[in-house]
């Protein structure tokens, strides 16, 4: 072998360089490495756009496996026929999800009149099973800033973290670092749902209090704490912990966004005042026409 | 080393970080997910020894830890030993048909415990016991399955492009 005393010399530089690389990094909130992060981004941000419909499109194909391979065996010919048409199928179908998607997303800007940013997902980083991270194709130049709430049509994704000019770093729900305040849509008891770092693709929602009732099937919404913006839907409650001496009352939630089939998402770029709200019409004068009340109870979602 | 090992071993890292990144990682397995960046890093040592183990080990890691969520230089710190390491081990012993398969297995846990460890020391709070013992079962097990595809084409590959590889 060629220099045994290079090469160990080479191991301690590049491990010194490595702890290095980690100490300069370790600061929370802005670190001297970000600019080799936005460089990297400039770099990797288009390959992995490109990358990623290839990629959607490849899924979308083997998620289709399993029911070609269930029919008949002695309907060769109809199988035939059939895998024609659902090619074909396919394609229409892939169209229809998209716009389902958009639609979804823009009945979340309607609710609560969030201005939005719609981004694909690009890439998934796991880190040995340790992370639930995601990266969008907008950034910086786009309006993104860090702690932003990222929604689909479907509830809630995660939040931004690392923001790229061209591209971002979602904390997605899953994630064991990710935390947002909830509230049970039933009773309005308010709790902290965290992820469960992957394990069985859950969350654990810890309810504040001691009175607060817990139900399976109760659905959790996000309540607008810390930067999170409001009545964003969260998962349902799957199973209730009753441990008998556990201060707080706890239960399993199954997040309503499946994070390992993410396309479009938005990104709540502007943060609401508060929950928004309509005016209530003023009560009609006792000499009106017996027309009904306008209803001006306000539901909470 | 010539130009075209250099290219080989950049072409091959950017592929399979970028698979790894858009494809792999998305994958709805049970468990965690393979590592393809981290096995064709164990390839390289395996096919070429300690320097190019230890090389591109440093590098690959470091371009994952770009795409990632925590600290620059983790990655790049698991995936530099273990790829020296490896390669020491591939160095010292006669070749056997289960040797790939074993260093895999060892090398994959191995890059896991220093993430894991160093993930201790900086006080990550994705690091808990049961995340570390979830990812020895959930990913170790996929990385010693992609064995027996990537190490062979690493080492057809740098047969191809240069005669005199690394190690001598």
């Amino acid at each position: 072998m060629r220099g045994s005393r290079r090469l160990r010399l080479l191991l301690v530089l590049l491990v010194l360089s490595a702890f290095t690389l980690t100490a300069l990094d370790y600061r929370p909130g802005e670190s001297p490495l970000d600019a080799l992060r936005r460089g990297a981004d400039t770099v990797f941000g288009p390959a992995q756009r490109a990358l990623g419909g290839v990629a959607r499109t490849v899924g979308g194909a083997l998620g289709g496996l399993p029911s070609l391979g269930s029919k008949g065996s002695e309907l060769a010919d109809l199988r035939k026929r059939n895998q024609e048409l659902e090619a074909q199928l396919r394609q229409t179908e892939d169209l229809r999800r998209q716009k389902a998607e958009w639609d979804g997303l823009l009945k979340v800007k309607d609710f609560g009149t969030y201005p939005l940013v719609p981004a694909h997902v690009s890439a998934i980083s796991r880190s040995f099973g340790f992370e639930w991270t995601a990266t969008i194709d907008v950034g910086s130049k786009d309006g993104v800033k860090e702690g932003q709430t990222v929604v689909s049509g479907l509830g809630l994704v995660g939040r931004t973290k690392r923001v790229g000019p061209y591209t971002t770093v979602v904390v997605l729900v899953l994630d064991k670092d990710f935390a947002v305040g909830a509230r049970l849509q039933r009773t309005a008891s308010f709790g902290i749902t965290t992820g469960d770092g992957g394990r069985g693709g859950t969350m654990t929602f810890e309810l504040v209090g001691q009175k607060g009732e817990l139900r399976k099937g109760d659905v959790l919404l996000s309540s607008g704490s810390g930067t999170f913006v409001p009545g964003v839907p969260v998962g349902r409650v799957t199973a209730v912990d009753r441990s008998a001496n556990a201060l707080t009352r706890t239960a399993t939630v199954q997040p309503f966004v499946d994070v390992t089939a993410l396309d479009l998402v938005g990104v709540v770029v502007q943060q609401p005042r508060g929950i928004p709200r309509v005016p209530i019409p003023p009560a009609p004068l006792p000499s009106a026409s017996p027309a009904p009340m306008p209803s001006a109870t306000i539901r909470r979602p | 080393m010539t130009p075209a090992r250099f290219l080989l071993g950049a072409a091959t890292v950017l592929t399979a970080l970028l698979v790894q990144t858009t494809m792999v990682a998305r994958l709805p397995l049970p468990g965690a997910v393979p590592d393809l960046v981290l096995v064709l890093v164990l390839a390289f040592a395996l096919v070429e020894g300690p320097l190019s183990g230890l090389v591109t080990g440093f590098v690959a890691g470091l371009l994952a830890d770009l795409v990632a969520d925590h600290q620059l230089g983790r990655l790049a710190l698991a995936y530099a030993v273990v790829g020296y390491v490896v390669g020491l081990l591939e160095d010292d012993s006669d070749r056997s048909v289960l040797l790939p398969f074993v260093t895999v297995a060892l090398g994959a846990a191995g890059a896991l415990l220093v993430f894991s460890a160093e993930g201790l020391l900086l006080g990550d709070p994705r690091v808990t016991f049961g995340a570390v013992v979830r990812g020895l079962l959930g990913s170790v097990p996929y990385d010693v399955v992609l064995t027996p595809f990537i190490v062979p084409a690493v080492g057809a590959l740098v047969r191809r492009v240069d005669l005199d590889p690394l190690r001598r």
